[in-house]
C-alpha cells in the first residue's frame, strides 16, 4: 500500500469517469504505479459493471442489430496489442502518460532550477505539467489560488507534511510547501493544478459541472 | 439473461473465430444498458444508441484484449461504454485509449491482483449491490452514472451534503470491507 494514496472518493469519481483529464492523468498514474489503488479501482470499475448489468432491459433495437452485423464484415478483429515498451528516456513515464508526451518532448530550464514539461490536456482547466528537479535541490515557494495534485514518477522528495517516493498522491493549496527531491535519481512528478475557476456563482458552477467536484 | 461466464465465452467466441452469432447474443444483452448508461448521465435518446453501438464495435475489435481472469464481460464492457461516453464530454481530437492498458501494462507477478479472481470480484459486487440500504445504492448510482458532483446530488435528493457523503463513504468502505480480508 502506497504511504500516500489518493482518496477513495476520487478513485469512485475516477471509475465513474467523471474527473477532468488532468486530474483522469493523475489518478491513472497513482494507479499504474500503486497496486493498492489498482485493487481499489478494479473493484470500482466491477461496481460499474454490476450497476450497469442491473439497468432494466429495455427492448433491443433488431434493426440497429442487423445494420451492425453489416457493418462487422469490414471491421477486423484486432490481435492482442504486444506489452507496453516505455520509451527511451522516458522509462519513467507508464502508459497513460506515454499518448500525452508527444513526438519529441524535451525539458524546458525553468527559472528556479528546475525543468518542466508542460502538457496539453483538450478544454481542461489545469495546468498539468511535468517536473523534473536534480536531488537536493527544492522548488521555489510558488503561490497559486486552488488545488495542486502531484504524483511522483521518479526519485523522490520531503517536505514539512513526509517524504514521497514514487506511485505516491498528494494534493493540497498550492505552492504552500517546500519540497526537497531526495538523493538518488532526480524526482519527476506529475503536477495538475486548479487554475483559479472563472465562474463561481451557483449558476457559472452548474455550466461548470467538471471544473470543480466535491469529492473531498 | 446472460451469466458471466456466458458472456466471458461469447466474447473469446469473437475473439477466436469472430463468431457473429456470438457477436449477437452479447448486442442483445448489452446494447440497451449501455444505452440506458448513457441515457442516465444526461444524453438524448439518439446518442445514447450512437454511443452503445460504438461501444459494442469496440467490443468486437477489441475482444482478444479481453482476459477473463482480470474483469468480467460486464466490467470491461462498462470500462469501455465509460471511455466512449468521456470521449464525448470531452469531445476530444485525442479520444481516450479504449485499449485496457491495465491489461497491457499490467506488472505480472506483483502481489497485486490474483488474490481476488475477477469473476469473484465481480460476484461479490453484485451481491454487496443486493445488500445495500436503498438510500446508499441511489447516491452510489447517482455518483457513478449521472455524471455528477457531490453537491448536486445532494440539492437533487433534498439532502445536505455531509450525508450525501456520508452515505457515499458508507456505501464505499462496505465494498472495501469485502475485501480486504483477502488482501496483503
Amino acid at each position: 500500500m502506497s504511504r500516500h494514496p489518493a482518496p477513495e472518493e476520487l478513485l469512485l469519481d475516477y471509475a465513474a469517469g467523471a474527473l477532468p483529464e488532468g486530474l483522469a492523468l493523475a489518478v491513472g498514474l497513482h494507479v499504474a504505479l500503486d497496486p493498492a489503488a489498482r485493487r481499489a479501482v478494479d473493484r470500482l470499475n466491477a461496481l460499474g459493471g454490476a450497476l450497469m448489468e442491473r439497468e432494466s432491459e429495455a427492448a433491443v433495437d433488431e434493426t440497429a442489430l442487423e445494420r451492425m452485423l453489416a457493418r462487422l464484415d469490414k471491421i477486423a478483429v484486432e490481435p492482442r496489442p504486444p506489452p507496453f515498451v516505455p520509451r527511451p528516456g522516458f522509462e519513467w513515464a507508464p502508459p497513460p502518460l506515454a499518448r500525452y508526451l508527444g513526438p519529441n518532448p524535451h525539458w524546458r530550464r525553468v527559472l528556479g532550477g528546475f525543468e518542466e514539461i508542460r502538457l496539453t490536456m483538450g478544454g481542461d482547466s489545469h495546468r498539468v505539467s511535468l517536473l523534473r528537479l536534480m536531488p537536493g535541490r527544492g522548488l521555489p515557494v510558488h503561490r497559486h489560488a486552488g488545488t495542486e495534485h502531484t504524483v511522483v514518477l521518479q526519485g523522490g522528495y520531503t517536505d514539512e507534511t513526509g517524504n514521497f517516493g514514487v506511485g505516491d498522491f498528494t494534493f493540497g493549496p498550492a505552492g504552500e510547501h517546500e519540497p526537497i527531491a531526495d538523493p538518488g535519481d532526480p524526482c519527476i512528478a506529475l503536477i495538475v493544478l486548479e487554475q483559479p475557476i472563472v465562474l463561481t456563482g451557483p449558476i457559472g458552477r452548474w455550466l461548470n459541472p467538471l471544473v470543480r467536484r466535491d469529492w473531498i | 439473461m446472460l451469466s458471466a461466464d456466458e458472456a466471458a465465452d461469447l466474447i473469446e467466441a469473437i475473439a477466436s473465430r469472430q463468431d457473429r452469432a456470438a457477436f449477437a447474443a452479447l448486442f442483445r444483452h448489452f446494447a440497451p444498458r449501455v444505452k440506458a448508461f448513457i441515457v442516465r448521465g444526461g444524453a438524448d435518446a439518439e446518442t445514447a444508441q450512437e454511443v452503445a453501438q460504438e461501444a459494442l464495435v469496440m467490443v468486437w475489435r477489441k475482444a482478444a484484449s479481453f482476459d477473463r481472469s482480470r474483469a468480467s464481460a460486464a466490467t470491461w464492457i462498462y470500462t469501455i461504454a465509460r471511455n466512449k461516453r468521456i470521449d464525448l464530454l470531452r469531445r476530444s481530437a485525442r479520444p481516450i485509449d479504449t485499449e485496457d492498458w491495465l491489461v497491457v501494462y499490467a506488472p505480472e507477478g506483483e502481489e497485486a491482483d490474483k488474490s481476488v479472481l475477477a469473476g469473484q470480484t465481480y460476484t461479490r459486487v453484485k451481491e454487496l449491490l443486493g445488500g445495500l440500504p436503498a438510500d446508499q445504492l441511489v447516491v452510489i448510482q447517482k455518483a457513478f452514472f449521472e455524471d455528477k458532483t457531490h453537491t448536486v446530488i445532494a440539492e437533487e435528493l433534498k439532502l445536505p451534503l455531509g450525508t450525501v457523503k456520508s452515505r457515499i463513504r458508507l456505501a464505499l468502505g462496505r465494498l472495501r470491507e469485502v475485501f480486504e480480508k483477502d488482501e496483503p
